[in-house]
Parts: C-alpha cells; structure tokens; sequence
C-alpha cells in the first residue's frame, strides 16, 4: 500500500528508507509525552485601551481594532474546546465613589485562529460561550466595548476588574 | 460642569502590558489513583511581573446544553448521588504570589472516607490569577486622571480521582446528520457506561457515492454522564447526492497521556445524510 502512495522512489536504497522510517517513528514516539503535557495558558496579548476620553462623548473600541481592541491568546489541548465567561464591570470606580460607565454589546466578543483577527468569529461577551482550539491548542479571544463618561464626568483615578474564566473542555 | 470638559484616558487591561494576567498551568487535567495521596499542578508565571493565584475547589463536570454546546455544570452542594471529590480534596497553598518567570507547585492531597465505593470521583480545581494594578498608557495629564482595569484570568480544570476498580465504556445512539450548504451537521448521543468517565476521540467521515471522503472531523470528548453533542462537517462544495456519515468513537486521545486512558472497543456507527 504505501509503495502505491510514492514515498519511497524506487532508487532510494532501502535501507535508507528504513532509517528515515525509524526516526520518523522514534520522533513521533517521543513526541506523545511532549503533547501530553502541553500546559493551558491564558496569556494577554493586548489591551483594550479606550485612550482619551471627552466628558460627555461615547467612546466605542471595536474588538476588530488592531491597536486598540483587547486580545488573549490561549493555547491548551489540540482540537480542544475552551468554555470562555467573562465578567464585565457595568462601571469603572472613581474618587468619592464617581463612576465612569461602560457597556459591551452581544457582538464585542470575537476569537479566531491565531493571529487571525481579521477572520473573527462574532460571540456575546457577555453571556459563557464555547470557543476551539485548532490543531495546535490554539485560540484569540479578542474584546471590544463602550466607554460613557458622563458629562459632568469627575476628574481622578478610574479601576475596575474584567475576569475572563477559561474551562478546558471536554 | 467646570470639569465637563476634562479629557478622562481609561485603559482596560488584557495584556502583556497587562503583565501577569494569566499563568501557565500543567497539566491540564489531572488524574489520580487509589493509593496515591494525591496530585500536583505545576503553575509557571511567563510575565515580568509577580502574579497573585488562589485556588479553589469544586465539583463540576462538563455536558451539553439544548444547543449541543459543551458547558460546565458545577453543583455548589452535591449529595450523596454524585461522585465528587471535592469534599475531601485540598490544595497547598490557596494562594500564592508566584514571581516572573519563576514556577510553583500546588500540591493536591486528597482524603477520601472510608469504604469509598470503587468509582471515579471528580472536582475541578479553579485558579485565579490577579496582576497588579496597571500603569495607564497613554496619559499625558496623569496629575488629573488615572483610570485603569485589572484583568482577572480564572482558569479552570479537572481532577479525576479514580478508587478500586474502575472501567468505563460508551454508547452512541441516536445518530443524525443533516446537510446545510457547506457543511454536514451532526448530532448524537453518548451515553457513559461503567464508573469511570468516558475519554475518547470522535472521528467522522462524510463519504460521498463513490466512497470517497468529502469531509471528516476529529474531536476529543469527555463524557461524564451523557451528551449530545452537535458537529458541524464542512464538505466545501461537494455535488447534491447521496451522502453517509460514518463515525467512530476510541479512546484516544492526543492531549492525555495513554497511562491514563481507560480501554474500551472502538465503537461505530453511520447514518445517510439528510437534505436539510
């Protein structure tokens, strides 16, 4: 049968062929171990940055956004899925208790092949949704979403927290 | 009003800027014999700056929602009918600061009660990763404003601790495939059978009149009590006729090692295609 397929010429020498085979096997062997412990990562790749903002006036950061859209890259099991929950704050807080609101939209979330923020596929960030890996155990995630200051917006320091819960699946 | 027109610069952090966000776990499951004390998990900080984690415990196990997407089901108070370990599962430390690019243990000890009933018993470990508050790029008048977001990264996985004598095993039933433009999609039944969870790897394969693949799939399951999942098959543009989806179900899987596969016969069935 795998002389019908062409991978061995008929002028390599045979026992060429055997070694290559061998070695084939012996890396394919070796590399079970290595996929079997390919850890889970979570890692940030980019900020999701609304840069200035004026009192009064909408700012919205598409998750498409190459320099201003957040993005995680997360890397696990091959063919794997990831259950993604985020918990997104309705408001960052200020001095004296100020809030500065922000809203995400069903269609702020996005993940992609790696690398491939172009080729998103469109989710709800803000319900859990099931993302996969590729081959490799890799995916993007990617956030957008709205900043509200207010019009009497007070001045000083904003914080807030996002949490991203990643459930390896299955 | 006299700071309406005050520029406010808000940054929500997700990334490397957002040093720490996340670690590095392995592995991501973890099984553990009758015998063993327990377990450990080896978490890796890849960042520039330290990262606080804690961690917890819990039982959950994953099934399919209405939709055929796999979910997480977590039952804060399992009774008797459930096989969790997370009663009698702990993990040192519960938190811990882990510095840049350094790595620490957990360990996991587990103290199941006596005359445990031979079984797979489940938990899921949840580690939560907290960076520092972050500096605010981009701030030209930082005397004014400061704003930022700390993203947390909560990463969850699963503890199989299996007692005596366990086996699994697997049915499929139910199985239909329906094709939409491009693409196949398929739903089935996997049933678990025996007392252990059932892991494995489900490989598909639209074969057109000729007898020749038009589309496959290989995806890993985990079936803990039963599901029903749903695939979708793309098939590119393959010609209207008569097509049939033939599915295998083993107990491989590429991301476990083998030691801890539980055998069980390769089971098969097809189904012709349907139009939509």
């Amino acid at each position: 049968m795998w002389r019908r397929a062409g991978t061995a010429p008929a002028e390599v020498p045979r026992g060429l062929c055997r070694c290559v085979i061998l070695s084939l096997l012996s890396s394919a062997l070796w590399a079970t171990p290595a996929e079997a412990q390919r850890p889970l990562t979570v890692q940030g790749a980019r900020s999701l940055t609304f840069g200035s903002l004026l009192a009064g006036v909408n700012k919205t950061v598409l998750r498409t956004d190459v320099v201003n859209g957040g993005q995680l890259d997360i890397s696990g099991p091959g063919r794997a899925s990831v259950l993604l929950t985020f918990t997104l704050p309705a408001s960052m807080t200020g001095p004296a208790g100020a809030t500065l609101p922000l809203s995400f939209g069903s269609n702020d979330g996005g993940w992609s092949p790696p690398q491939q923020i172009g080729t998103q596929t469109a989710f709800d960030p803000r319900v859990p949704y099931t993302a996969p890996l590729d081959q490799n155990g890799k995916v993007s995630v990617y956030l957008g979403g709205t900043a509200k200051p207010t019009a009497n917006q007070k001045a000083g320091s904003y914080s807030g927290t996002i949490t991203l819960t990643v459930v390896v699946l299955p | 009003m006299r700071l309406a027109l005050g520029i406010v610069t808000a940054v929500i952090v997700g990334a490397t800027g957002l040093a720490g966000q996340g670690v590095m776990i392995a592995p991501h499951a973890v099984f553990i014999a009758r015998g063993a004390r327990g377990g450990s998990v080896t978490l890796m900080n890849p960042d520039t700056a330290p990262v606080e984690v804690s961690v917890e415990v819990f039982y959950g196990y994953t099934a399919t929602d209405s939709t055929g997407q796999l979910t997480l089901r977590t039952v804060e108070h399992p009774d008797s009918t459930q096989p969790s370990a997370a009663a009698w599962l702990q993990a040192f430390p519960r938190r811990l600061t882990i510095a840049p690019r350094e790595q620490q243990v957990v360990r996991l000890l587990a103290t199941p009660p006596a005359g445990l009933p031979d079984g797979e018993y489940w938990a899921r470990l949840a580690f939560t990763a907290k960076a520092g508050q972050l500096p605010v790029g981009g701030v030209t008048d930082t005397a004014r404003v400061k704003v930022g977001l700390t993203l947390q990264v909560r990463t969850v996985i699963g503890v199989h601790y299996r007692a005596g004598l366990v086996r699994t095993g697997l049915s499929l039933s139910g199985l239909r495939a329906v094709r939409h433009g491009d693409s196949v999609v398929v739903q089935a039944r996997l049933e678990r059978q025996g007392n252990a969870a059932y892991l494995g790897t489900v490989h598909g394969t639209v074969v057109g009149p000729s007898g020749q693949s038009v589309g496959e799939f290989h995806v890993p399951v985990t079936v803990f009590f039963a599901n029903e999942p749903r695939w979708a098959v793309a098939i590119g543009s393959a010609p209207a006729g008569r097509y049939q989806l033939q599915v295998e179900v083993s107990t491989e899987r590429d991301d476990l090692s083998q030691e801890v596969m539980l055998p069980y016969p390769v089971v098969r069935d097809s189904v012709e295609v349907a139009a939509p």
